[in-house]
């Protein structure tokens, strides 16, 4: 798979609208591959960056307790 | 004997992935952040089952992925979307100064059949392999690589991907430096 960007292998994508029933057989060119795992990416970076909420911390800290003191 | 350390900072630090899928699976981020607190509980209680060195991150992500399915056949009519209103709920979730507007992928994301899209997270945004795809969603990897590509396709016709002016990173830039 290349990664070039900025070609214009964009064009021959079909501007018909795909369908569901669409084969598997075909594929994306791979510049507009290119554009859609970079949006697909930026828009799971923004989730990944939201701080983690306390209650992932606590729920392990409580757990780590728990343990200690049964154990 | 204390929660072994190593495994804490692992099951910690996957936590952003964990919840960053399941946002994106569910479109709500209450009920996201229910089901990676289900996935860490479930986990803890299967740890002997956890095989050290294994990937971690696989594991939990198919325990959320099963926990979220489970759900999912439970709440049906809750969950699906056929109008998009999960792109509505997802909407209001940036962050505050967050000058990215990924509203049109988002919709166009919430349109993908549910097991393409998750697919494509795995694949296209979580890091996983075909193979570990696969794994996580139990099923083969030529299912997993078609229902990738049949998403891009997808996506691509949604988003009118070939208009390179409209949508590519560079016209988001622009918009970010702008807004």
């Amino acid at each position: 798979m290349t990664s070039d960007k900025g070609n214009k292998l964009a064009r021959a994508l079909p501007r018909t609208p795909l369908n569901d029933e669409l084969g598997t057989s075909a594929t994306l060119d791979s510049s507009s591959q290119k554009r859609i795992g970079d949006q697909l990416r930026a828009m799971y970076d923004e989730l990944m960056q939201q701080p983690v909420p306390d209650r992932f911390k606590e729920l392990l800290d409580q757990l780590d307790k728990k343990k200690d003191g049964s154990q | 004997m204390t929660l072994e350390a190593d495994l804490r900072e692992g099951l910690l630090a996957a936590v952003p992935s964990l919840r960053a899928f399941a946002i994106s699976l569910s479109g709500q981020v209450d009920k996201a952040d229910d089901l990676v607190q289900d996935t860490l509980l479930r986990a803890l209680a299967n740890l002997h089952r956890f095989e050290r060195g294994t990937n971690l991150n696989a594991w939990l992500f198919t325990i959320l992925r099963n926990l979220f399915h489970s759900e999912y056949r439970k709440r049906r009519r809750e969950v699906e979307d056929p109008n998009g209103s999960y792109a509505g709920r997802l909407k209001i979730q940036p962050e505050q100064g967050s000058h990215l507007d990924f509203e049109d992928f988002r919709t166009a994301l919430a349109q993908l059949p549910s097991d393409q899209r998750e697919a494509l997270l795995l694949v296209g945004a979580s890091g996983f392999s075909y193979e570990e795809a696969a794994g996580i969603c139990g099923c083969a990897v030529g299912t997993i690589k078609s229902r990738v590509n049949r998403a891009r396709l997808r996506l691509a016709a949604l988003l009118n991907v070939d208009d390179v002016d409209d949508l590519g990173p560079d016209s988001m830039t622009r918009a970010a430096l702008q807004g």
